[in-house]
This record gives structure tokens, C-alpha cells and sequence, in this order.
């Protein structure tokens, strides 16, 4: 917690650099409102962590309790293992890129950045030499004499970026860091986002409500609902295996499918929804238990006339929309109700129509068992 | 206040002798002002209200006067009387300059702003000054008349309650205005196209769109305008002449000329009491902060 | 508001109104260049000569002066105070500190009549009655107000997360208060100090109880004339504070044209 940034670059090696952050217990009640709700996380050094929900999900006020603006009501925030709950937001050394960036439009480019080596009491020099780096790094060098507002929304983003990180901080929190810039931009920054982390090889914890830009920065998601974490993982491990409905239906699109355990074998379980017997590799219950399947909609395929699938279903298309890279059908059907399939344009058999009737096929892995959210809780 | 500076930050937050400084540091920023205001400021009129039940004696004598002294009497009829007609003269012109500034052109605007806010910070003294000028026996308005041969005597123009009222209602016009000019910038102008649109006469587009919502406003600047009135001192007492008295040059009277401070703090205190009354009563429409506040 | 226009009767309504806030103050102009030694319209020619008898007045000089310092002295006060208390209630909250803002608003409402009784009294029982310091700190209370409003309506429109910021990244309040909060509200406490400077320059009632000889300001003057002697000096006075408020006015259109670009 040293008031002087720590001499050396920026860029550092990965296991050099990055700190440990740990959440034990966290909670925090406006009122009635519980915000949070015993979050207990952990975040290792140099990994990039997302808290991803939607909006009243608490994901904020956890960022906002580990940069210190926000004291927690119980619980503690651990930073290398000691304890920092107490210590005020301006002793804590952690960055931070505020949403909408909060540049000081009093102030140029330059004097934005070298604001934090400012208050450190660092010399001239030094401040200069540490400035010209954090332009560098995030590729403004020519523009440090302006001020934000003559700046687009993508270089004022990677002003807030350099002002985060040129005091070397233990941490970089970022507050939902792309949401104010259009999609294409939004991208672009992704990836360089991803790229400085790498390099850079500090921890960032990140928040937003775009699962999109999760998945592609993070090494963690933390995905938050009602103040509560519902699940912590790898994208990946996320996507395809989702621990409740709620993040099966958050993180992308999913069908949901109600049945009843039938039978348990090596070779499979067998769930009878309806009049339909689905095949399981993976064992979602004991005989006779109600379960709930998440069947992503990339997963179901059209079938031939003829061909065959682990689990097969006939309906016909209730309704459907050409999306440039495929298609999106709405198949209604007997004992499943609608089910939503997305087609690659290219392996799409037949012309869509309304009422046309067609069978739908998806293999014994391809749905994954979730517990309702009432029951994870 | 200072007691609460110490509670408040410690209620938000679980671990006070850790929270507690940070928050603290705003709490001092309150301080100064607020030891100036309460030293210097609410004292000495919490003062005037205690001076009004003791002297001389103690007990409610002072206000028993109210009810039973003719003077005193006289003197609120003649100022409720004066600050009604200035309240009504003030709202009918202001209300006409609000309406024409709202509906002005963002360049008009500015110009017609300029002609209201520029005597609201011209010296009440200097404007007492040329309505004397002006108004007085001997003054440029009588002296024009005369020369032109419309009256044969002056006019007496000055030095009654018709020259408060004319002193009076220019001061109180811009206060008139500001008020009701931010209720009817908030009136959405296509509402009024809209009205007309749809066959409706200039009238009926103002009796029964705007008026309606500009009413806030309305109210806002009278009570605005009758508090401001009512403790008036600069203008009456130079444009009635010491003949015509209302409440604050009586007050005055009472105690730098007679020394009975009884009676003079016993209608100061009523005074106060009357327009926080009134404030009170009409919190939910005036807003003091946007009057003076960067709107203009 | 375009596509929708006042009607004639209001719009003459409105013109005979603004003609009638405007012409009586400026007809002190040609009075104070009248070649009379009464007030009355210039006959013969322009004169100059009760601008001159103002500027070779002892009495006249020295009440602008003092008026002039008490002003500076008072806005000093005022300012100082009534920008950190506006601070303060802006970044504890509104509910907490709504009592606060009241309280420094109570100027305004309560007339300045009763004021100045109570600080007769007050200020004696302090030693403060006609002394430079007692008119300085009773101008610079009732100055207060101008500053919270105008300061407060800056602040309304500044990002809190600016501050936030600040403090994120290592600056102390003092530091936030000094180069983020300040030079962002600058503007807002210029116009505050321009309305405190003419309350003060301008005040009269207060004066008029609390001060007799030593402390002698200009209104004092002014009004002492009014009620002695109205000779066309009065108008060259009046002329001359015009001037200066309609400079003082100038300038707070200039600071608020730059706060707007």
C-alpha cells in the first residue's frame, strides 16, 4: 500500500505482477433490500474476472465494496490475504475505469493521467516518463495535450484505461468499461482490452450486463442474480454446463425441458416428457425424480427425411426469421411445447415456412440438467 | 446539526471509527457556515422573539396590543392593504412578461431577461431615488404634465400609499416573474400548437391549457411576493413619506425613536412568524433556491 | 417555442411593463447632467458638474470606500463559507442536509428589518456596533445565501463520479476539493460572489441600526441625502451605481457564457 508507485514498467511479467483478491461473506442491505447477499469469492493473481447480471443483480455494489465506496455490511474483501474492508478507497492503490469513464474535462489528456501520480506527490520527471508509458500502452501518444471532450468515445476509454493503470495499482476494476461505446467499437476494444490484460498480466475485475463481453474478456464469470452468486466459472465451463435455469437463460438462449427420471443406466437415463422419451448421457436423477433439461437452441439440428438421432421429436414451424447467418425457427411440438432452433444458413435442408412440418434431432449429451433458481438457493 | 455529523456516518456504515473520518471531513465543511449562521444570524433573531415576551415585562402584554391598540392595528391594515394591491399589480403585470418571455424566441428571450433581472439588482435606493424624481410635487412628471397643460394643480403622486404602491410593484415585478417564467419554460410548447391545432381560439388555448399549467407558478410568485412585502422597509419609507407607515418603518419607530422594544420586537416577531407561516404552508410551490439559482 | 406566439394584448401588456421597470431608472441619467442646481432635466446644456462635485467630495469618496472594502471583506466571508457548506450538502445528500440549506436560506426570507433590530441588540452586547468588522460579518451571513444557491445549482450539474474518481485514485479530500471539485464550480462561485458583493454594497437596513459614524457607507449616504437634500449629486450617484451593477452583471454574463462553452 505504498503511496509511491512502485518503480519498473508497466508492462511486467505475468507472474510478477497481480495480486490476489478474495470476497468472504459479503453483504450489503439498503433498508429492506438486501444488494448483497453473502458473496464468498476468490480471484487469483493476474486472472480477469467478470461479475456478470442484470441490472439490480448487486454486481455494482460488490465492485463498489471492493474499491471502498461502498461499505459493506458484513463480511470482509481480503487483498493478498489481509484484510482491507476498512481502509477508505483513496488508500487502497486499486485503478479503476468508471462507467461513462469520469475524465476530469477540466483537464487534458495528459494532466487526466498524471492526476493519481499527482496525489502520490510524485516528481516531475517521473510523472512525465510514467505518462508518456501509459499513453503508449494504450496507444494515445499523440494526444496529450487534448481534452476529453474532443476525444471519441473509444479514446476516452483508453484515457480512462491509462489513468487506471499508470500508478502501477495492485487491482483494475472496471465498471462496465465498453457500454458506452456503439457495437462495432465495442469489439475493437475487447480484444485490446484482452490483449493489455495479457500483457500486462495484472488482475482486473470487471463488471457488466453484456454476456457477450463477458464471455470473450474473462478467465472467471461470476454470474450474480438478486444479490446472490448463482455460479463462478470459465466461460466455457458457463456456457455449456450452467449450474441453474436462470444462467442457462442468461448466457445465451436456451430451451427448457420438463420430464421425469424413467430410467438409469450406463449407457444413459432416459427422461419421459410428455410422450417423449428423451435419452441422457449423464445421470440428471434418481428414478422418479422431476427433472429440468437446458437444451441450447444451436444444439437441436433439422433431420433429413430418414435420418436418425439420439433423441428425436416431430413438429411443425410456428414461426421463423432469416438472421443473415442463419436462421431462427420456433418449432412447436407435442409434448415440449415450442422449441427454438438455430440454423446455420448453410446446413439448413429446407426453405422455412410457416406450418411446415419437420423433426428435430439433438445427440444424448447435448442438454444439460439445471435446477430451478428457487432450488439452488 | 454538529451531533448529527456524528451519528449519520456511523448509522451508514457498520465499522464507525473506520468510516467514520472520511465521512466527517464533509460534516467540517458545513461547520463554518454553520457557526456564522447560528452565531451571528439565528441568535440575534431568536433574540427579537424573546425580547417580545419580556419587555418590560414579562408575560404576553406586548401582544394583547394587538387587539387592543388602535395604532398597531392601523398599521398591519395598512400593510396587509398595501402588500395585497402590490401582490395582485405585480402578478397581473409579471404574469403578461412571463408569458411573453416564455413564448419569445431563445434571442428575444435574452433580451427581454435583461430588461427584468437588470433593475432586480439595481440599488432599491437608487430606484426610490428616481420614482422621487420623478413623482414629487415639483417632479418630472408633474412638471410635464403641467407644462403640457393637462392639470392645472400637481398631482399627488408621492409621499401616499399610491407612491408606495408604484415603488413597491417595480421592485416586486422581476420577483414576479422568475417564479412563473420556470413553471411556464416547463409547459410543453406543442401542447399549445396542438391546442390550435385542433380548432381552439387563442383564448380558449390560454384559459384552459396554459393558465391551468402555468398556476404553480402563479402561486409560487404570489407568496413570494406578498413575504417579500411584508417586510419591507427602503421603499415605503422613502416614498410615503413618514406618513404612510407600514409594518417595518413602525418597527423602526418602535425602537430607535421611542425605545420600546417590547412593541417593536412584538411585530417583528409576528412578521417572521407570518411568512414562515406562509412558506410553510406553501412549500410544495416555492422553491427559493431556483429563483436565483443559474437558471437565467 | 415555435408555431405559437403571444397575442398582442399580452405582448403590450409585457412592453409597457419592461418600459415601466426600465424608463424611471434610467431618467436619472439626463437629471444627473442638468445644468441646474436642482433636480430637473438638463435646460440649457449638459453639465458635468455634479459628477465632479461627487469626485471632489471628501465625505462621498470616503463612503464609496468604505462601502468598497466592506463589500470585498463581507463577500470574502461569504464565499468562503457559503461554498464549503454548499460542498459539504452536496456530497453528504439531500435528505440530511435539507435542514442545513434551510437554515442558510433563512436570510432571504426573513426581512432584513428584523435582522437588523436583533443585531442592535446583539452586536452592542458584543462591542461589534459600529465597528468595520460587525458590518463586514452581518454583510458577509446574509451574503451566504447567494453563494449556497449559486454554488449549489454549479454542483447539480457535476458528475459525482468525478469525485469518486478522485478518490479512487489515491487523492484526499483535500486534494479532490482543490483540483477536481473546485476548478469545476469555479464559475458558480464567481456568480456567487458577484451577488454577494452587490447585496453588500447595496444593504441598508442593516447599516442603518448597526452603524452611525464611524462605519458610513454609501447607501447610508444616499439615504441621507434622500431624506436631507435632494440636489442632482443624488443623480450623479445613482448614475455612477448603476454603472456598476450593470458592470458587476457584465461580468457574472461573461462567467456564465464561459461555464456554458
Amino acid at each position: 500500500m505504498t503511496a509511491v508507485a512502485r518503480p519498473g514498467a508497466l508492462v511486467a511479467g505475468a507472474e510478477s505482477a497481480g495480486h490476489a483478491l478474495e470476497l468472504r461473506g459479503l453483504s450489503k442491505r439498503y433498508g429492506g433490500f438486501t444488494a448483497v447477499d453473502a458473496v464468498s469469492l476468490r480471484v487469483e493473481r493476474g486472472q480477469f474476472l467478470t461479475l456478470l447480471g442484470p441490472s439490480g443483480s448487486g454486481k455494482t455494489t460488490i465492485l463498489m465494496m471492493i474499491a471502498g465506496f461502498v461499505a459493506p455490511g458484513e463480511g470482509a474483501v481480503l487483498l493478498d490475504g489481509r484484510d482491507i474492508t476498512a481502509l477508505p478507497p483513496e488508500r487502497r492503490d486499486f485503478g479503476m475505469v468508471f462507467q461513462g469513464y469520469a475524465l476530469f474535462p477540466h483537464m487534458t489528456v495528459a494532466e487526466n493521467v498524471a492526476f493519481p501520480l499527482r496525489v502520490r506527490r510524485l516528481g516531475r520527471a517521473a510523472r512525465e516518463e510514467k505518462v508518456r508509458a501509459a499513453l503508449d500502452l494504450v496507444q494515445l501518444s499523440g494526444f496529450a495535450d487534448r481534452r476529453p471532450s474532443q476525444l471519441s468515445g473509444g479514446q476516452q476509454q483508453r484515457v480512462a484505461l491509462a489513468r487506471a493503470l499508470v500508478f502501477d495499482p495492485d487491482l483494475l476494476l472496471l465498471d462496465e468499461p465498453l457500454s458506452a461505446l456503439d457495437r462495432k467499437l465495442r469489439a475493437e476494444l475487447q480484444e485490446e482490452l484482452k490483449a493489455l490484460h495479457r500483457r500486462i498480466g495484472r488482475t482486473f475485475v470487471s463488471v457488466t450486463h453484456d454476456q457477450e463481453e463477458a464471455l470473450s474478456l474473462s478467465d472467471q464469470v461470476a454470474i450474480l442474480n438478486h444479490g446472490r452468486l448463482v455460479q463462478l466459472g470459465p466461460p466455457e465451463a458457463l456456457y455449456e454446463r450452467p449450474r441453474t435455469r436462470f444462467v442457462a437463460g442468461f448466457l445465451g438462449h436456451s430451451n427448457f425441458l420438463r420430464g421425469t427420471v424413467r430410467e438409469v443406466a450406463a449407457a444413459g437415463s432416459v427422461v419421459q416428457a410428455g410422450g417423449t422419451r428423451l435419452l441422457q448421457r449423464d445421470e440428471p436423477g434418481p428414478p422418479g425424480a422431476t427433472v429440468l433439461l437446458s437444451l441450447r437452441p444451436e444444439k437441436i439440428a433439422l433431420l433429413a427425411e430418414g435420418e436418425g438421432a439420439e433423441n428425436a421429436v416431430a413438429g411443425s414451424i410456428a414461426a421463423w426469421a432469416y438472421l443473415g447467418a442463419g436462421y431462427s425457427l420456433s418449432v412447436a411440438t407435442c409434448d415440449l411445447g415450442v422449441l427454438h432452433v438455430a440454423l446455420p444458413a448453410w446446413r439448413a435442408p429446407i426453405a422455412p415456412r410457416e406450418g411446415l412440418p419437420v423433426r428435430l434431432g439433438w445427440s444424448a449429451e447435448a442438454a444439460v440438467p439445471v435446477l430451478e433458481d428457487a432450488d439452488a438457493a | 446539526m454538529p451531533r448529527d455529523a456524528a451519528v449519520l456516518p456511523a448509522a451508514a456504515a457498520p465499522r464507525p471509527g473506520l468510516a467514520l473520518p472520511r465521512e466527517a471531513g464533509w460534516w467540517l465543511l458545513l461547520l463554518p457556515a454553520f457557526l456564522l449562521m447560528t452565531a451571528l444570524y439565528v441568535a440575534p433573531i431568536l433574540q427579537v422573539l424573546a425580547i417580545s415576551f419580556t419587555e418590560p415585562t414579562p408575560g404576553l402584554g406586548n401582544y394583547e396590543r394587538l387587539f387592543t391598540a388602535a395604532g398597531v392595528q392601523r398599521v398591519i391594515g395598512t400593510t396587509l392593504r398595501i402588500c395585497a394591491v402590490t401582490t395582485v399589480v405585480a402578478l397581473v403585470l409579471g404574469y403578461a412578461l412571463a408569458y411573453v418571455i416564455a413564448l419569445a424566441s431563445p434571442r428575444a428571450r435574452r433580451w427581454w431577461l435583461l430588461g427584468v433581472l437588470l433593475p432586480l439588482w439595481i440599488s432599491v435606493l437608487v430606484r426610490a431615488f428616481a420614482w422621487v424624481t420623478l413623482l414629487r410635487r415639483q417632479g418630472l412628471v408633474n412638471e410635464g404634465l403641467l407644462a403640457a397643460g393637462l392639470i392645472e394643480e400637481p398631482l399627488k403622486l408621492v409621499w401616499n400609499e399610491f407612491g408606495i404602491v408604484v415603488g413597491m410593484v417595480h421592485y416586486m415585478v422581476p420577483y414576479a416573474v422568475l417564479p412563473m417564467l420556470a413553471a411556464m419554460r416547463e409547459i410543453d410548447p406543442r401542447l399549445l400548437a396542438a391546442a390550435r391545432g385542433l380548432g381552439a381560439s387563442r383564448l380558449t388555448v390560454f384559459g384552459r391549457v396554459f393558465l391551468p399549467l402555468s398556476m404553480p407558478g402563479l402561486v409560487a410568485a404570489g407568496v413570494l411576493v406578498f413575504i417579500v412585502s411584508l417586510g419591507f422597509y427602503i421603499t415605503p419609507a422613502i416614498l410615503g413619506g413618514g406618513k404612510t407607515l407600514m409594518a417595518a418603518e413602525w418597527i423602526k419607530l418602535q425602537i430607535l425613536d421611542l425605545v420600546r422594544w417590547g412593541m417593536g420586537a412584538m411585530l417583528a416577531s409576528v412578521l417572521v412568524v407570518t411568512i414562515l407561516a406562509t412558506l410553510a404552508i406553501f412549500a410544495r410551490v416555492v422553491d427559493l433556491r431556483r429563483l436565483f439559482g443559474g437558471g437565467h | 417555442m415555435r408555431g405559437y406566439e403571444a397575442g398582442p394584448l399580452a405582448r403590450t401588456l409585457a412592453w409597457a411593463t419592461v418600459l415601466y421597470l426600465l424608463l424611471p431608472i434610467t431618467i436619472v441619467i439626463p437629471v444627473s447632467l442638468t445644468d441646474r442646481r436642482y433636480l430637473s432635466l438638463p435646460e440649457q446644456s449638459l453639465s458635468l458638474q455634479h459628477y465632479a462635485n461627487l469626485l471632489r467630495s471628501e465625505a462621498w469618496l470616503s463612503a464609496i470606500g468604505q462601502s468598497f472594502w466592506i463589500a470585498l471583506a463581507s463577500t470574502l466571508v461569504a464565499v468562503v463559507t457559503g461554498t464549503l457548506c454548499a460542498i459539504g450538502c452536496w456530497r453528504i445528500g439531500r435528505r440530511s442536509t435539507e435542514l442545513v440549506r434551510a437554515l442558510m436560506l433563512l436570510p432571504l426570507i426573513i426581512p432584513a428589518i428584523v435582522y437588523a433590530i436583533g443585531l442592535y441588540r446583539w452586536f452592542g452586547w458584543m462591542g461589534l456596533l459600529d465597528r468595520f468588522l460587525g458590518v463586514t460579518l452581518a454583510h458577509g451571513v446574509t451574503g451566504i445565501p447567494y453563494v449556497v444557491i449559486t454554488v449549489s445549482t454549479a454542483l447539480a450539474a457535476f458528475d459525482p463520479r468525478l469525485e469518486q474518481a478522485a478518490r479512487g485514485m489515491g487523492a484526499s479530500l483535500w486534494q479532490t476539493l482543490r483540483w477536481v471539485i473546485l476548478p469545476r464550480i469555479a464559475p458558480g462561485i464567481a456568480s456567487g460572489a458577484i451577488f454577494a458583493f452587490i447585496h453588500s454594497w447595496d444593504e441598508l437596513v442593516m447599516v442603518l441600526f448597526i452603524a452611525s459614524r464611524q462605519v458610513f457607507t454609501l447607501p447610508r449616504k444616499i439615504w441621507d441625502g434622500i431624506n436631507e437634500n435632494l440636489d442632482p449629486s443624488m443623480a450623479a450617484v445613482a448614475v455612477l451605481l448603476i454603472l456598476f451593477t450593470v458592470l458587476l452583471l457584465a461580468l457574472d454574463g461573461a462567467v456564465r457564457a464561459r461555464r456554458g462553452g
